[in-house]
């Protein structure tokens, strides 16, 4: 009986930490898109859900599946206030372009890996520009989406290493799973 | 990430399949917004409401913030600004008076004319409690919506000039799209020369120029206002002051910093729908004349009863009751025939008035 009970309990542990970079990455894009900036709207926010994506698209892509990944694009499209859909396409063709060179991607260590991402996040806001130059049927300025670049870059370190804590201590344990 | 790499799981199944379906549904996604831009709009207004309080609470440290940030560059020029404001103070203050002596004289000249007084515009004050400055998007919320009827469309503006426009309102916050940002694009007024333009804003903070008339003149520091073409602004908010982009075309440097922005105005502005006149008022019976009665052969065979005294459908019909005016279009006609009878002594009532 305790067996069973204990056997319940872990299944619906382990459903739950299934649903973790999900979660991870809805929490990324509304942490990313809060109404506040502290440089008076000078530098745009970073695209935090894309950290999420890329790193449990390299790690556990069982996890982070293109449907997950279509969710927290979408997500990210009704709380930034852009186009429909922008960011979920650019998510997910990022996510494509990560997927198709997985291992070349989690080989990278170091300074690699921040350049590895820096990649991901490029294909991200190039696919952004390319599909709001063809909505417009012009060429924005290219400066804002560089600074997003940049800040996204630039909060990947850290942004990495909460996933990564909540990596081994939430999904690690399921590793079993897999 | 041992030995500073990540461990790599296998994924079972083929993920290709999936991939390419989601991808396709992405671009129906964007297809779709392209259609309907305001897809996710009701989403998102539900989460600016939900938002409310805790963007109240922040507002106030994330002001002092910015302030002690914008302070720090100024303590190194506090001489020269304070004798640049004194320098502008006296200049202004000459103004000033100067425009109290034009305001009299515009008044008496209106009153000479007969002129139909600009509209008193109705405004509703807001604080930005939010900004949300994305590549594409450059927008900023502000804690008035629906409950302080704040609706889309309606000017914004600060102590400076004309920051932007709602373009989405929910129960107690508004997203005002701003006049810098790629979507944005309204009907403005160059002065001198009532050259008329497009202002569209490319996410540069100097909005262009667009639609000018190839035999337009400008020159820089011609002022733009909103033209008011369309009836969803009103005509002449102070926008901004024309310069030259270096290649060959005009940008606007705009009068309000929406950055620096923190206390706004939003303008309740609609024009009324533009009414049939009155019969007393179509020339034709304005002028004395008397319209030429139909044949009343033709009154059978178009199937309309040609009772005198009644109107078919397509007959303007004079109102039965005055239209209530309210204080935001209070303007005293100076036809003032506007509610009485189609009759010729009518219309010369309205020619002795005029």
């Amino acid at each position: 009986m305790a067996f069973a009970e204990r056997s319940q309990a872990g299944s619906a542990l382990r459903a739950l930490g299934r649903q973790v970079p999900l979660i991870s990455g809805f929490f990324c894009a509304f942490l990313s898109n809060i109404p506040i900036s502290l440089t008076g709207g000078a530098l745009p926010p970073p695209l935090l859900a894309l950290v999420p994506i890329y790193f449990w698209c390299l790690v556990r892509p069982d996890l982070m599946t293109p449907a997950t990944t279509f969710a927290i694009g979408i997500v990210e499209d009704v709380l930034s206030g852009g186009a429909p859909g922008l960011w979920t396409l650019s998510f997910v063709l990022t996510y494509a372009a990560v997927a198709r060179s997985r291992d070349s991607f989690a080989g990278l260590s170091g300074l690699g890996a921040v350049l590895g991402f820096s990649v991901a996040a490029l294909v991200a806001c190039t696919c952004a520009y390319a599909i709001t130059a063809l909505s417009f049927w012009r060429l924005p300025l290219p400066g804002p989406i560089v600074s997003e670049l940049a800040m996204t870059v630039l909060f990947y370190v850290p942004t990495a290493m909460a996933i990564g804590a909540i990596h081994h201590r939430l999904v690690g344990p399921l590793r079993s799973d897999v | 990430m041992a030995n500073g790499t990540w461990k790599i799981a296998r994924g079972r199944g083929n993920a290709q399949l999936p991939l390419v379906i989601v991808v396709a549904l992405a671009v129906v996604l964007v297809l779709v917004g392209k259609a309907q831009s305001g897809l996710f709009d009701r989403a998102r207004v539900h989460v600016t409401d939900w938002m409310y309080p805790m963007l109240e609470r922040v507002r106030g440290p994330v002001q002092s913030f910015d302030r002690w940030m914008n302070s720090i560059g100024e303590v190194f020029s506090v001489y020269e600004q304070n004798l640049k404001l004194r320098e502008e103070n006296a200049r202004l203050r000459q103004w000033h008076n100067a425009e109290i002596v034009l305001e009299g004289r515009v008044k008496h000249y209106e009153a000479l004319l007969h002129a139909v007084p600009d509209p008193q515009l109705d405004a509703v004050l807001a604080r930005v409690i939010g900004r949300s400055s994305r590549p594409f998007l450059q927008t900023m919320i502000l804690d008035a919506g629906n409950a302080d009827n704040a609706k889309p469309g309606q000017a914004v503006i600060d102590a400076s000039g004309m920051i932007g426009r709602i373009y989405l309102s929910g129960q107690r916050t508004s997203w005002v799209i701003l006049l810098t940002d790629l979507n944005s694009r309204i009907p403005v007024t160059i002065a001198p020369g009532n050259v008329q333009a497009i202002l569209a804003g490319d996410n540069s903070p100097m909005p262009m120029l667009d639609q000018l008339a190839h035999t337009a003149t400008l020159k820089a520091g011609d002022q733009v206002v909103s033209s008011g073409d369309g009836g969803l602004l009103p005509p002449g908010l102070p926008i901004g002051t024309v310069v030259a982009d270096g290649k060959g075309g005009w940008r606007v440097a705009l009068l309000a910093d929406a950055g620096q922005a923190q206390d706004v105005e939003i303008l309740k502005f609609a024009r009324e729908p533009e009414q049939l006149p009155a019969a007393g008022q179509l020339p034709v019976e304005a002028a004395g004349l008397k319209a030429e009665a139909p044949p009343a052969a033709n009154a059978p065979a178009s199937g309309v009863a040609a009772k005198p005294g009644t109107a078919n459908a397509l007959t303007p019909k004079p109102p039965a009751t005055k239209t209530p005016v309210t204080t935001a279009q209070a303007a005293p006609k100076p036809v003032a025939a506007a509610s009485k009878p189609a009759a010729p002594a009518a219309a010369d009532d309205s020619e002795t008035d005029q």
